[in-house]
């Protein structure tokens, strides 16, 4: 595939909760190969337009172009289909909590390969080694840490070798040496394998590290689209208060805040 | 009186969605059971077994006692009438046919609603809330077939397989009780017993328990699917399956009674 056509294509991307539109009009491209970061706050959308993305949510109007396919016409099966080509990574693991690590990573491939019982087994290692969580096969997810947890719905969503992997909030909740190690992974597994990587989140410090676009998200609208430095030099204000970490009320003085508490003017 | 017409208005609504809901699952669950693993698409054998040995051999023991159990119960409480007019050998018939016809099938089915209809709701709402369905989904396992249609057929075998199991052991408490207590002679009970039946009675109770394993399984997954928010909702929701079933098992009861009243 040449680089400069998109593997994802989003046009006018609308979603709506009955009245209340989550979405509105959101369009984007991704590069093939990419890590394409969509940023926001919390109820900015981005996790709808994440789960949009995967078939999870349908959107009301719009299209979703991947690899040249138009995701939201498609009938049940020809999704299915389509989603062998991708992975993710869910915010809490979503690790089936019955099946231990290894059954979990080979779960895809039992499921939809005819391989023998003996390759399935290989290739579940080999995706365990790959991010780091070689000995813990025989473990249940219950005994994992959160970090580990997440190395293995890493592990789980490369099974079927996608080409394109989706993490919501990679490092939430994550201490930050922790965090880090799972950025580095993203960084790795989009180097080693031309992986195209579409990562939600609103840590500022993952995104410095590991993004090559970025999308921002505000009320569900695109705030604005670049790279890093472009952002950091844009004068939309959601995106200035959003890199500098201001507060909403950034102009509130400690006087305007207790009559606010008291009533008292 | 509006407010009460609205209320009215706006449960009666919630049922037919409610219904409409169930009335998809019944279909989807159909389609994977039947169609889907004659189009080569697979279906979990394996874990049909695995939920047969849970929902049927693991139920046995505590199924087996309560059917005795109440076995000598009804046997007691028949001899204080029957006793009376010295028709203690008919204790023998009314034990025979009451387990057949109704109590063997009823009983297993409230008890298996309360052991694995709970546990299948409790699984499947623990599950949507982990994001663990979505993951089935995004990995292009779809949910009814990874974890219904297994369930489903487990169900409509174990809960019939058990009922035999325990009529037979409702009328082993009859005649403990009978032969024991009551005094009677156990060659009259067991002549008693094989005359009053008839194979109608056999028929009508595993009738009976196969649309109560239906009711168990769809109420279980059913509630599941309906989890939200935490681990309360999956607390709240396995309450409430629980208590919808033993509901429509009841109806279901009366139902097929009246329908072999008039058959």
């Amino acid at each position: 595939m040449d680089n400069e056509h998109p593997i994802i294509d989003v046009r006018d991307l609308v979603f709506a909760y009955g009245d209340n539109v989550v979405l509105d009009r959101v369009s984007f491209s991704v590069k093939p190969g990419e890590i394409f970061v969509i940023l926001g706050g919390s109820g900015s959308g981005k996790t709808t337009l994440l789960r949009n993305l995967v078939g999870l949510l349908h959107p009301a109007s719009g299209s979703i172009v991947i690899g040249g396919e138009d995701f939201t016409a498609m009938s049940e099966e020809a999704r299915t289909e389509a989603r062998r080509k991708m992975g993710m990574c869910f915010q809490a693991a979503a690790l089936l909590g019955s099946l231990t690590v290894a059954d979990n990573v080979a779960l895809p491939l039992r499921e939809h390969t005819k391989l023998e019982e003996s390759t399935i087994d290989i290739m579940t290692r080999i995706k365990l080694e790959l991010v780091g969580l070689g000995g813990a096969g025989d473990l249940l997810p219950s005994e994992l840490s959160g970090g580990m947890r997440k190395r293995a719905g890493i592990a789980r969503a490369m099974a079927m070798d996608p080409e394109i992997i989706f993490y919501d909030e990679p490092s939430a909740g994550l201490d930050p040496i922790v965090a880090a190690g799972l950025d580095q992974l993203i960084r790795t597994m989009q180097s080693t394998f031309n992986l195209t990587s579409i990562v939600v989140t609103h840590e500022m410090e993952s995104v410095r590290i590991i993004a090559d676009s970025i999308c921002v998200l505000h009320r569900g609208r695109v705030a604005g689209i670049g790279t890093f430095d472009e952002l950091a030099k844009s004068d939309h204000p959601y995106i200035q208060q959003f890199f500098a970490r201001q507060p909403d009320d950034a102009g509130a003085t400690d006087e305007a805040y207790a009559r606010s508490l008291t009533g008292i003017d | 009186m509006i407010e009460i017409v609205g209320r009215l208005g706006r449960w009666t609504l919630r049922q037919i969605a409610a219904a409409l809901a169930v009335s998809v699952l019944m279909v989807d669950t159909m389609v994977w059971l039947a169609v889907a693993p004659l189009r080569g698409r697979g279906f979990r054998w394996r874990s049909a077994v695995e939920h047969f040995v849970e929902f049927g051999v693991r139920s046995l023991p505590i199924v087996g006692m309560i059917c005795f159990l109440v076995g000598v119960i009804i046997a007691l409480q028949a001899s204080y009438t029957l006793g009376q007019w010295g028709a203690n050998r008919y204790i023998a018939d009314l034990v025979a046919v009451s387990a057949l016809r109704e109590l063997a099938p009823l009983m297993t089915a409230v008890l298996v609603a309360g052991r694995c209809g709970s546990a299948i709701t409790a699984e499947i709402g623990t599950m949507k809330v982990n994001e663990e369905l979505d993951a089935l989904e995004v990995m292009g396992l779809n949910p009814i077939k990874y974890l219904v249609a297994p369930k489903f057929l487990a169900m409509v075998t174990s809960v019939p397989s058990v009922t035999i199991i325990a009529m037979l052991i409702m009328i082993l408490g009859g005649w403990t009780a009978s032969v024991f207590v009551v005094g009677v002679e156990t060659e009259i009970y067991l002549r008693q017993t094989v005359n009053a039946i008839i194979e109608k009675d056999l028929v009508i109770g595993l009738v009976k328990s196969f649309f109560f394993g239906v009711v168990i399984c769809w109420v279980g997954v059913y509630r599941g699917f309906q989890v939200e928010g935490g681990a309360e909702g999956v607390g709240r929701l396995t309450t409430a399956s629980v208590v919808t079933s033993i509901f429509l098992i009841v109806i279901v009861d009366l139902i097929f009674t009246v329908l072999f009243y008039y058959l």
